[in-house]
């Protein structure tokens, strides 16, 4: 399916090395990319995947090793230089001006000029023409903003292609996307290999990788580890090689956090009780029950309501029906810092943006949940809070474990077990886990899943939110089914209910809704 | 959202033809023009409603006079507030303009009473606001102060400065700089005789310049870019140079300012401490007025150049209808006012 054989490498890189103030982040990394291939980059979180490509495409300079583009050395300092040597990247959040026009992002550089002026008529068709190879027919002089995100990253691509790309590098680009945009973008990304072009492909998504590339090189903890064709390396194999780990022991991680088993007892009381809670285009009225030592799991397909009921929940946003009663007394208004200290804490979906604070150290960010729950103007006495910090990220196994690190340093992974540390710090009853493993590798997923199912057996209430319906059906005691912002059903979970079951339930009242059948 | 995003990606159309979106009233309604939109319309409403109220048999409202009275009176305003596009499209802010009027005022009217040649004074005086503006632009790249900040020190510097130079106005007596201050074309026959002056096509010219700065230029895409939210990583990433071009922006706003101080000297006729104060607000009022978003990342050039007129406008009525001075700003925050709640709106719509 594609020239895997002979044909020159256009990136050799060797020894890659590159250190960060107390951190070597590469050590002696080797990549090689082919011409008409689609090479992945594995790895954990923090494994030094995304310095591997801020090292290839200028962002950051080299310590050691070599870069060889097309057989020539190279040593970029800024992407502007990269991009002349033909590498392009898309990456994971979409990088591009969404207050300007779909052509000026894409074609910005490389406008069309008659002398001094940017002819823009000109710029716009050149802009369609190119986005007309990717089979994207929209109007150029449309503002970026205003189309699917989807769009948007085809639209990075359309611009990465204008430069004539010899390598095309796409980090995370299926993140935020559904299915069917998916499938578009393979498309995509097939009929631009067949063009010759080399592309490096890094996700998470092990079904991804191993459906769109050819061949792939793994990395741990900074080191280079591998690098075979895809079609002969089995999933267990590959698992194994990203965590060092053997493959059985991963499966008796997976096996530990597969503990299902919960007393029913008819006598016990709801901790959380919500009746006909609702929020007008945001959520109809639901019922629901959380007892404590129960995890409850939020099944549904995105934009289903399950966040917006979490919100509401937490009285991060107001109900505008219904009542909310917690460990028997009602709540009047729940407002984030009265749940907070009644012990009910909500960890955000979005870890970027409602989760951590980048500029403020691991440290810092722990303290902050802890800090809000004893009011702004109460010192915490540095003692306690360093015991408080060590323990929780010991517990979490935080790499590394220095608490004076900025966060916006950790990996994805860990910085959502800082944010389970936060929450965890102010001794919750009640905590609500909004897609507390999105975006990050399977080891800190699989110890996270086990921290859920512990913090439950302690006796915690868990919510538990998830786009990937099997981590919900292995978690949950309890399944909630959402769909169109509306709870459908609620069950309870058994070796009998698999995804499958959830999926008829959300294809079944209606059937004109063709995504639940998907 | 999918099968939306699926019915765009489908190719129903040749990619060439024209498609119903490319059409104009399509993209008037483009979250990018209708705030420009709705200046133009507030223009036009004033102008009629001056047109049916003011005209008479013999003499109508709307007319080249209304038009050259309109720039003459605001020409200075234009150039400041022409600045200040660039400044808030990319994110930022500039208070300092007010001040640097007095300050060039100043320095052209103490150089004149000295004797200096009129050439030079005239671009010493421009260069003042270029080295203002220079420096709140390394203080706003280099050192990671925030604008507000940044360009209020710039302020405080220029009154203070003015404030060393002279506490009284001067006037100035050069016979060179008044035959230029009152060198103007004449038009039309009477009653309805108009002139062109000399700060009206300075205005223009700048005017030309900056469309073309800020419309047909990469470092223009680049100022848009750098308003986009980010602070101009994207623009960065794409391979333009967004930390010089932040820096410039504030050059160029005060180069205008230096510029808009000569003209205020042109209008005025002297050098006072005290002029120009809150004139950056009336220049910030305009460009808002004339559909640039404060938040930075959208705004046209002519948009300000309507947004003037709007302002200008409103002063004429006010004039008209013997209103005293307080009704202008009164009217000036109402359709301020407006303008917001109209991008909050936009910006609401977005989310």
């Amino acid at each position: 399916m594609s020239q895997t054989s002979a044909s020159a490498p256009v990136v050799e890189m060797r020894g890659i090395t590159i250190e960060f103030p107390g951190v070597r982040a590469l050590d002696g990394v080797d990549l090689t990319l082919r011409p008409g291939e689609v090479h992945a980059l594995m790895g954990e979180n923090g494994a030094g995947k995304s310095t591997m490509i801020k090292a290839l495409t200028g962002v950051y300079q080299i310590d050691a090793g070599t870069i060889r583009v097309d057989g020539a050395e190279h040593r970029f300092h800024g992407t502007a230089q990269a991009q002349v040597a033909g590498i392009s990247t898309v990456y994971q959040e979409v990088n591009l001006c969404a207050n300007l026009s779909v052509a000026e992002n894409v074609m910005l550089g490389h406008e069309v000029r008659v002398g001094p002026f940017i002819n823009w008529p000109a710029t716009r068709r050149k802009a369609r023409e190119h986005l007309a190879l990717l089979n994207l027919d929209i109007d150029p002089s449309s503002q970026l903003g205003s189309h699917s995100i989807a769009v948007q990253q085809l639209c990075s691509i359309a611009r990465a292609m204008v430069v004539q790309a010899k390598v095309l590098i796409l980090d995370e680009p299926t993140s935020s996307l559904d299915k069917a945009e998916v499938a578009e973008l393979f498309t995509v990304i097939r009929s631009l290999r067949d063009q010759g072009v080399a592309i490096l492909f890094v996700s998470h998504f092990l079904e991804q990788v191993y459906e769109i590339s050819d061949r792939m090189t793994i990395l741990r903890n900074g080191k280079f580890v591998g690098e075979h064709l895809t079609r002969e390396l089995p999933r267990l194999e590959l698992i194994s090689q990203m965590l060092g780990r053997a493959g059985d022991e991963l499966a008796a991680i997976e096996a530990g956090a597969q503990r299902v088993a919960r007393e029913d007892d008819e006598s016990r009381t709801p901790l959380m009780t919500a009746l006909g809670l609702g929020r007008n285009g945001s959520i109809e009225p639901v019922d629901l029950e959380l007892f404590a030592g129960e995890i409850v799991g939020f099944a549904g397909l995105l934009g289903s309501g399950r966040t917006e009921l979490a919100r509401l929940l937490y009285g991060a946003d107001k109900s505008d029906s219904g009542t909310l009663s917690y460990a028997g007394e009602p709540i009047r208004s729940a407002a984030p810092l009265a749940s907070l200290k009644s012990g009910v804490a909500y960890s955000t979906e979005d870890r970027k943006k409602e989760g951590i604070i980048a500029d403020l150290t691991v440290r810092e960010n722990i303290a902050l949940a802890i800090q809000a729950n004893r009011g702004a103007w109460r010192r915490i006495p540095a003692k306690e809070l360093d015991e408080v910090v060590a323990r929780y990220m010991t517990a979490l196994n935080v790499q590394p474990p220095n608490p004076n690190m900025l966060i916006r340093n950790l990996s994805g992974g860990n910085q959502q077990k800082v944010l389970l540390a936060r929450w965890l710090a102010t001794s919750p009853k009640l905590m609500i886990l909004d897609e507390p493993t999105r975006g990050i590798d399977i080891g800190a997923k699989a110890e996270i899943q086990r921290l859920v199912v512990e913090l439950a057996a302690q006796g915690l209430s868990v919510v538990f939110i998830s786009s990937e319906l099997e981590e919900v059906l292995r978690l949950s005691h309890r399944l909630v089914v959402l769909r169109d912002r509306q709870k459908i059903d609620e069950l309870a979970n058994g070796p009998e209910v698999t995804s499958s079951t959830v999926l008829e339930i959300i294809a079944a009242s209606t059937t004109e809704h063709e995504e639940g059948a998907a | 959202m999918t099968a939306q995003t699926l019915s765009e990606k489908l190719p129903t159309t040749p990619p060439t033809a024209p498609r119903a979106s490319d059409r104009w009233w399509h993209r008037l309604l483009d979250r990018r023009f209708l705030p420009v939109a709705g200046t133009v319309a507030t223009l036009i409403l004033l102008l009629v409603g001056g047109q049916l109220r003011y005209s008479t048999d013999d003499r109508s409202f709307i007319s080249m006079r209304l038009f050259s009275n309109l720039f003459i009176d605001n020409s200075y305003l234009l150039v400041l507030a022409i600045g200040m596009t660039f400044v808030i499209i990319s994110g930022g802010i500039d208070l300092s303009v007010g001040g640097v009027v007095a300050l060039v005022g100043l320095v052209i009217a103490k150089l004149l009473e000295n004797g200096a040649p009129l050439p030079f004074v005239l671009v010493v005086g421009v260069l003042v606001g270029t080295t203002m503006g220079a420096l709140i632009g390394v203080m706003v790249q280099y050192f990671r102060i925030q604008p507000f900040i940044a360009s209020l020190a710039g302020l405080f510097l220029a009154r203070g400065l003015a404030n060393l130079l002279g506490k009284t106005a001067i006037a100035i007596k050069d016979e060179g700089f008044a035959s230029l201050a009152s060198w103007k074309l004449k038009f039309g026959e009477r009653p309805d005789i108009w002139y062109i002056n000399l700060s009206m096509i300075i205005a223009f010219v700048v005017l030309l310049i900056a469309v073309y700065l800020l419309h047909y230029t990469r470092f223009g895409r680049t100022v848009y870019g750098l308003g986009s939210g980010d602070g101009g990583q994207a623009a960065g990433l794409m391979g333009l140079k967004p930390g010089a071009t932040k820096m410039w922006v504030y050059v160029i706003s005060g180069t205008c300012a230096g510029i808009g101080g000569l003209l205020f000297a042109f209008y005025t006729k002297s050098g006072y401490n005290l002029s120009g104060v809150g004139m950056e607000l009336d220049a910030i009022a305009s460009v808002v007025i004339g559909g640039a978003v404060l938040t930075g990342g959208a705004g046209f050039v002519l948009g300000t150049f309507a947004g003037v007129s709007v302002y200008g406008l409103i002063l004429v009525i006010c004039n008209r209808e013997g209103l005293e001075i307080w009704w202008n700003r009164i009217l000036i925050g109402a359709i301020l006012l407006g303008f917001v709640l109209l991008q909050r709106v936009l910006v609401a719509r977005r989310r």
